[in-house]
């Protein structure tokens, strides 16, 4: 499959080049300087409406529906191509419109009033009516859901639709970020069944196979509303480890990889003019959550020790050589309501001693950190455990899979410590949720998080996260460890993907391939 | 005595036997030597970050530096230890479990040999990792202890076979019935007759199984299902240098070194072994 569409492509592009010489026998010598510019001008705008785009990532979905846990290798395939939401948070960080055409806030922000986009299609032939909707937004609010955004909906009291074209949400406080949030409700038709292994949506895109552990192919869906696809077929293809992805890419069985994981690699790349390397900002952050519910990390000076014992930027520097960026907080500064946290509890190890002394551990004591088996996590651990050795803190490491990782850490709460990738974007509100796995418990965050989203204007709301956020980073909530950098490597020939890692979708609709 | 005796007849065979066998003996040595140092002394500390990021090899850091800057050389003889280690308790355990299952099935009836035989047969054809990785995902979690168990069952099969086809052989033979007879136990022929018989051919297989066990760690390890970080194993330093494989090789090249040469040097001494061990060897020389 990969052989043949790299063939292809070699063959049509020598085709192209025939056809230039024959044009070029015919013409004269002026005529033809100009015939070879016009010629050489349309085929770098060319691009082949029918194209296989084969995409590379290391993030393989558990399964492919995102409220049941999928991970968030389901954003990067079927967010906005497979399934649209009535808003979608755009590569830029903009909240547009998508399959609400239009909406009206009441005054008192309790009543929200959409149009649906008029003439929309599942894939399997049925109209989107505000039905399906309030279905979709039922299934992430319901209790079965596993849904990280769930808490967030939970200001929605009530869900009325008066006619198929216009649903009605009324809520128990306002929501601010209502829009916003609904960007991660997947509009789903209201006979679906079996989500976690079909789909039926209304994107770009048709789900034709997935081969779990290989790949996802995705194929255009002729009946689509909205604009057309500019390619045929996408296949993300999945890949366990770095270099093998790499080597896919070098060897053109992939296109494009969505996220380079390793700036060593980045070399090949660069000094070579068959591929583009792209950096835009990601949203993902490395972090050593605690379960602040159990001892000793129910204590704030304990959290606060460990936060000051760890060298970040050593870390970052061996992970990402010269990439990424030091965060104090879980918020990256692409988000509104940035503020520079690294100052708080920076590197010092003298007063981490001194802190764990006073918190009653002067000889320290022995934690295990659950840490996912894929590069950076093993890594990470050890680093971890060798900086908070040095503090007299010893650290056993317990590797595990994402699956594991899943059920007996998200779910199960049943962790000390864990190291884990957080991709979501404005992923703070986490921590007004003391049932999340991390068990982060503070009255006043908890409140603010809430005020912040009953605000009236988005000044207020970002005036209370940033409070939120600085007594987070005081409490030293979770260790947040650094910002990954985003980078995305093509071959030459694609063009028009994200650059930006926002929550990790990857819009693939206006990705065009050279002919 | 006799050996010495056969040895000094075929000065030919003498020189090309003590060849496999000196090298072999010399690399395992070595590697034993490095391996035991590291329980008192490394040249750097294991954990601790003493250069730079990804350092080239130099008279400072021998094997360059790993990504956390921690010394690859340091890590590199402790993964010795590792393997030493990992080598010898699969093969204890291996060779315990083998060597009671042979027994066993050669002195069993008809029916239960031939369960027991084809029962072997299967585990054989199985191949050693695969089972050695179900053993390991079916444990608690992954360790030097986990690893070292699962190697050992896994590799246990080939010394059952192997054992119980010696010890039919020994069995068959008229002094055996003589033991019997003058009042010999089953026990008794086992440890003065079968077992001093069998021993050589055994041990040769034995030493061959300790360079499968340490190259089944390595597998295990690579997989991150061997011994959990920090232990410096081999496997672990070449998954972790896979990455960086383009811009500093050497991280890979190095571990990679090591595991060949202590598998070639074990591979020499098991031949060096089977020369000595078997009569029929020398005599054609």
């Amino acid at each position: 499959m990969n052989g043949l569409t790299t063939r292809t492509g070699v063959a049509s592009k020598s085709g192209s080049r025939m056809i230039g010489t024959l044009k070029a026998r015919a013409m004269t010598a002026a005529a033809l300087l100009l015939g070879a510019l016009i010629a050489g001008s349309a085929q770098a705008q060319d691009f082949d409406a029918d194209a296989t785009i084969n995409i590379g990532s290391l993030y393989e979905p558990q399964n492919l529906d995102n409220t049941a846990g999928a991970g968030q290798g389901i954003n990067e395939a079927f967010n906005s191509n497979v399934y649209e939401a009535l808003f979608r948070l755009t590569d830029a960080g903009n909240v547009e419109p998508v399959l609400a055409k239009s909406y009206k806030v009441s005054d008192d922000g309790l009543t929200y009033t959409f149009t649906l986009q008029p003439g929309v299609k599942f894939h399997s032939g049925d109209p989107l009516t505000s039905k399906d909707v309030k279905f979709s937004i039922e299934r992430v609010t319901s209790a079965e859901s596993k849904s990280s955004r769930k808490n967030s909906l939970k200001p929605i009291a009530g869900i009325e639709t008066p006619d198929d074209a216009t649903v009605v949400i009324k809520l128990s406080s306002r929501s601010i970020s209502l829009p916003y949030n609904l960007s991660y409700v997947w509009i789903v038709n209201d006979t679906a069944t079996n989500l976690t292994a079909t789909e039926d949506g209304t994107g770009p895109y048709e789900l034709e196979d997935w081969r779990r552990g290989s790949s996802l192919a995705l194929t255009r869906f002729d009946g689509y509303w909205g604009q057309k696809p500019t390619n045929g077929d996408v296949v993300f293809q999945y890949f366990t480890e770095a270099t093998a992805l790499n080597n896919a890419l070098l060897t053109g069985s992939v296109d494009i990889i969505t996220s380079v994981q390793s700036p060593d690699s980045l070399k090949q790349f660069k000094d070579n003019k068959d591929f583009t390397v792209a950096e835009g900002k990601s949203t993902t952050k490395l972090l050593l959550a605690y379960n602040d519910r159990v001892a000793p990390f129910d204590n704030v000076k304990v959290r606060k020790a460990l936060a000051r014992a760890v060298d970040d930027a050593k870390l970052l520097k061996a992970v990402w050589g010269d990439y990424g960026t030091l965060i104090g907080s879980m918020v990256p500064p692409t988000d509104p309501w940035y503020v520079d946290l690294t100052k708080t509890d920076a590197y010092d190890p003298a007063s981490a001693k001194a802190l764990l002394a006073e918190a009653g551990y002067p000889n320290g004591f022995t934690f295990t950190i659950d840490t996912p088996n894929y590069d950076p996590h093993p890594i990470a651990a050890q680093f971890l455990q060798t900086e908070l050795a040095k503090v007299g803190v010893k650290v056993n490491i317990n590797v595990i899979t994402a699956n594991e990782w899943y059920s007996k850490i998200y779910k199960a709460h049943d962790f000390q410590a864990t190291l884990q990738e957080h991709v979501n974007h404005r992923d703070i509100v986490f921590y007004g949720n003391p049932d999340f796995y991390w068990g982060y418990n503070n009255p006043k965050v908890i409140d603010l998080i809430k005020q912040a989203e009953a605000s009236a204007t988005t000044d207020e709301q970002t005036a209370k996260l940033k409070e939120a956020n600085t007594i987070i980073a005081e409490d030293a909530a979770s260790n947040w460890i650094y910002l990954y950098p985003q980078i995305v490597v093509s071959a030459k020939s694609v063009t028009g993907y994200p650059v930006n890692g926002l929550n990790s979708q990857f819009f693939v609709s206006g990705i065009k391939k050279a002919d | 005595m006799t050996d010495t005796n056969l040895v000094a007849a075929s000065p030919e065979g003498r020189t090309r036997r003590s060849w496999t066998f000196t090298i072999g003996a010399i690399i395992v040595g070595l590697h034993l030597v490095i391996g035991l140092s590291t329980l008192f002394w490394t040249p750097y500390d294991p954990t601790g970050m003493s250069g730079g990021r990804l350092e080239m090899p130099s008279l400072s850091h021998l094997a360059g530096t790993d990504r956390l800057g921690r010394d690859l050389f340091t890590l590199i003889m402790i993964g010795s230890r590792i393997a030493l280690v990992v080598g010898t308790g699969a093969v204890i355990i291996g060779g315990l479990i083998g060597i009671t299952i042979g027994l066993l099935a050669a002195f069993a009836s008809r029916t239960l040999d031939d369960i027991l035989a084809a029962s072997l047969d299967i585990l054989i054809a199985f191949p050693t990792l695969l089972l050695a990785m179900l053993i390991v995902a079916s444990s608690d979690g992954a360790s030097l202890g986990t690893a070292i168990v699962a190697i050992g069952i896994a590799n246990s099969a080939i010394v059952a076979r192997l054992t119980r086809i010696l010890a039919k052989r020994v069995l068959r033979m008229d002094y055996i019935t003589a033991a019997r007879i003058s009042g010999t136990s089953w026990l008794g022929v086992v440890a003065i007759h079968i077992l001093p018989n069998i021993w050589p051919t055994l041990l040769v297989n034995l030493a061959l199984q300790f360079g499968l066990a340490v190259i089944a760690e390595a597998s295990l390890s690579y997989l991150g299902l061997g011994a959990p970080p920090p232990n410096a194993s081999w496997g672990r330093l070449l998954q972790e240098a896979q990455g960086t494989v383009y811009t500093a090789p050497f991280g890979a090249i190095a571990p990679g070194i090591a595991l060949v040469l202590l598998v070639i040097g074990i591979n020499l001494l098991a031949d060096g072994l089977r020369d000595i061990g078997d009569p029929t060897r020398r005599r054609r020389r």
